[in-house]
């Protein structure tokens, strides 16, 4: 069990509604409150991305329930392949034409931006970790801003891909194979 | 304060639980007829008093415009959402219902809650005869996989009845708890939970700390319209299409002879998880008999397809927990539904291990519930259940898309926050739409509530008004305002779309407490002689019948000394006895039945020719 996970699981006991039932209405709304503070802190924590989100809106580098989406420059020619591919997946199904060798492709793309992901998601790993040691070593603002340009920029990126990923799968999924 | 217990409101039958010394293990509290599963079915008698349970059930079959089952099916549902199960139900449904569906019994009205209502007050009877004591407080259970509305559909029902409700506990989580304390395993653990109309499954993770003991909800997924009624159904459509090609029957035509082939048939797939075929014999009310062997091959291909539509939820769940189905170390079957041998296997292959079965899975979610009112009346204890809300909370946005705001399987309580402003200048509201559900647009969506915000008037974006959801231990929501400029709090009445108010509340609670008036010991006393009286008559014309000197001697006169036994008990006032005596009769003339069906199914046989015999 992970420090986070038992913190959380110690405050639950302490602020739980169930250890309330029978106090004063203003003991059962505060512990009712808290107890949603403390589950949707760990919600938010214990996922690395919600988590670099958070971070970044703390130190007001995104707006709260920004979805900003950035296209990696290096990857620019497989997403323009890939989209090209999508389009001509739908006409074919419009067509009622043959999808095999298309949704082959597809599935290959889809492996392909998939293991990007998770590229991305080490390399946010990373620059976490870099931010928690640039915050225990005191490092300058200056170097500060620098990681979290990184994180946002990783985000966007992310986000991006994943987007991608998602589409292929909704366009396949209904490709009836 | 009274006593609390735990109850179990299931759709086709509930049960009440409780736990005798703080530190001690739940019991379930056995009714007048000595089982502890009380039918939910309930009927309006003639006279205006409500009958519930066993005897309910029984006029089912004589009486079934009068009595109603699987209400459980109607809770928290609006007339459009239920259109599906009217053609399978014998729901009769005012067709001037707006919001709230009224379900016709007899010459009379009542809402699903109201309904559900008469089953809990019936278990509180149970359970202050069994305890000697008042009881006002419980702990009730729903399916993981309900809604808002479901979920305060059942909360109003508990309130309706006199009852405090301290705590909706998901019922899979009620069974693991039940189940953990049993077993004192630790790890993951899958509960699959199959019962009479509804279908969760919950996986968990068991840990010990040195506080106690944590029960934590990783992910939970269902069907709130899935379970053993679907079995009855297809089993019925399967002989409905028999009868129709073969016979000169009509079923759609009597509502008597339906609910009668629907008593044989779960009486037919009971024997079917025993044995490897079944015979179903059913006089038709013209006179022919359908007669069919079913095979438990015959019977798994059925009832493959509902096998099959719990996997798709099992799956998603065990996505959603991040685990594999090798990552589980127990599987738990909870609901009468899961003894069926194919749903056995089929989740053993899933899991690639046994699943558990010691544990009585009819009774389990009631203990688990008492387990709960145990935890909660003692304040603080060494257990703590950490659940979780199994749909996605959102609000509708521009174009009718849905914003998620708090993720499914997010540990409850759980809030979220948002920030609304004006378009346009002196606007005074803002309209909010809140939904429930993981589909992207609203439409797709379970409507919980719609409501306006009041906002003061000012240039268009200036208003700042922070609207806070959040979604309470009982999965249910609430609604708060907070105008950001000037600190002051709105309260937001939000009533679920197909919500009762609380003036609406009060007045069902009167109106209950009149139709049970009678005293619960006087009602089973009369109902128990009215029983008797019953299968006094039916005992004489059966001794009517030529066939009955078929008898031995012997049978004829064990018949004749049970008779004179049953006629001195009725004559007196202890209805534990009429029962015991009742029994006995019946199990004396079980040849003497047998000889009568034979006669009758030969004659049949005589006279027609059948396809299917």
């Amino acid at each position: 069990m992970d420090g986070l996970e038992q913190t959380f699981l110690q405050l639950s006991w302490k602020l739980h509604p169930d250890n309330f039932v029978n106090t004063t209405e203003r003991e059962r709304e505060m512990s009712l409150q808290r107890s949603s503070k403390l589950n949707d802190a760990y919600r938010v924590l214990r996922d690395p991305v919600a988590r670099v989100e958070y971070l970044l809106e703390l130190e007001g580098m995104r707006k709260e329930g920004e979805h900003k989406q950035q296209a990696p420059p290096e990857l620019l020619e497989e997403v323009f392949e890939l989209n090209e591919s999508l389009d001509e997946l739908r006409e074919a199904k419009s067509a009622s034409a043959n999808l095999d060798a298309l949704s082959r492709r597809l599935r290959t793309a889809e492996k392909n931006f998939g293991e990007k992901l998770q590229e991305v998601d080490g390399e946010m790993k990373t620059a976490a970790q870099q931010w928690d040691a640039a915050l225990e070593a005191n490092a300058s603002d200056a170097d500060r801003e620098a990681i979290l340009q990184r994180l946002n920029e990783l985000l966007n990126r992310r986000s991006y891909i994943r987007n991608l990923v998602a589409g292929v799968e909704k366009e396949l999924s209904g490709a009836a194979y | 304060m009274g006593r609390i217990v735990g109850i179990d409101l299931g759709t086709t039958n509930s049960l009440v639980a409780y736990v005798d010394t703080p530190a001690g293990h739940p019991k379930c509290i056995p009714g007048p007829y000595g089982s502890t599963l009380c039918p939910s079915v309930v009927s309006l008698d003639p006279d205006g008093s409500i009958i519930v349970g066993e005897a309910a059930r029984r006029r089912l079959l004589t009486q079934p415009e009068r009595s109603i089952y699987s209400v459980k099916r109607l809770m928290g549902r609006g007339p459009a959402d239920v259109q599906n199960e009217l053609a399978l139900f014998p729901f009769r449904i005012d067709p001037q219902s707006k919001n709230m569906i009224r379900v016709i019994l007899g010459d009379e009205m009542f809402t699903p809650p109201e309904i559900s209502a008469f089953i809990l007050r019936e278990l509180r009877n149970w359970a202050e005869a069994h305890l000697g004591e008042k009881v006002d407080r419980a702990v009730l259970t729903v399916p993981a996989y309900f809604n808002d509305a479901q979920r305060q559909a059942t909360k109003d029902a508990g309130r309706i009845a006199g009852l405090e409700v301290l705590r909706l506990v998901n019922e899979p989580t009620a069974a693991a708890l039940a189940y953990g304390l049993h077993e004192k395993q630790r790890g993951h653990v899958a509960v699959y939970d199959l019962g009479g109309g509804t279908f969760d499954i919950s996986v968990l993770k068991l840990i010990s700390t040195s506080e106690g003991d944590i029960y934590q909800v990783l992910a939970t997924n269902g069907d709130t319209h899935l379970g053993g009624d679907d079995i009855d159904n297809f089993l019925q459509a399967f002989v409905h299409h028999r009868v129709s090609q073969n016979g000169n029957f009509d079923f759609s035509s009597s509502a008597e002879s339906t609910q009668k082939l629907r008593k044989s048939l779960i009486a037919l797939k009971h024997e079917l998880s025993e044995k490897d075929s079944a015979l179903l014999n059913f006089p038709l009310p013209n006179g022919e008999v359908f007669t069919h062997e079913f095979t438990r091959a015959e019977f798994e291909k059925i009832i493959r397809p509902i096998v099959d539509r719990t996997m798709g939820p099992v799956k998603q769940a065990l996505a959603d927990a991040h685990l594999a189905p090798q990552a589980i170390e127990e599987v738990v079957l909870v609901g009468g539904t899961t003894r069926t041998p194919l749903i056995r296997r089929t989740v053993q292959e899933f899991f690639g291990r046994k699943p558990h079965t010691e544990l009585n899975p009819d009774e389990v979610v009631a203990l688990g519930a008492a387990v709960q009112a145990n935890i909660l009346d003692r304040g603080v204890s060494n257990m703590l259940l950490l659940d979780v809300t199994p749909l996605s909370l959102g609000i509708e946005t521009y174009g009718g898309a849905v914003s998620k705001i708090i993720p499914r399987n997010s540990t409850i309580p759980a809030s979220a926050q948002e920030q609304y402003t004006t378009g346009v200048d002196n606007q005074t509201g803002i309209d909010i739409h809140v939904l429930q559900g993981e589909r992207e647009l609203a439409k797709d969506c379970r409507s919980l509530a719609r409501f306006t915000l009041k906002v003061p008037p000012a240039p268009a974006g200036l208003p700042r008004i922070e609207v806070a959801f959040l979604i309470d231990a009982n999965g249910i929501l609430q609604v708060a305002a907070k105008d950001m400029r000037t600190g002051e709090q709105h309260s937001i009445e939000v009533l679920p779309s197909y919500g009762i108010s609380d003036t609406e509340i009060e007045r069902m609670l009167e109106e209950s407490i009149e139709h049970a008036e009678q005293d619960f010991a006087e009602r089973q006393l009369i109902e128990a002689r009215t029983e008797s009286e019953a299968i006094l008559t039916a005992t004489a014309k059966a001794f009517a019948n030529p066939q009955s000197t078929n008898l031995a001697a012997d049978e004829r006169s064990n018949i004749d000394a049970a008779v004179a036994a049953l006629k001195q008990s009725s004559a007196g006032s202890d209805y534990k006895l009429i029962r015991k005596r009742i029994d006995e009769l019946n199990h004396a003339t079980e040849h003497l039945a047998e000889l009568l069906m034979n006669s009758a199914v030969s004659r049949a046989l005589e006279g027609r020719k059948l396809a299917e015999v």
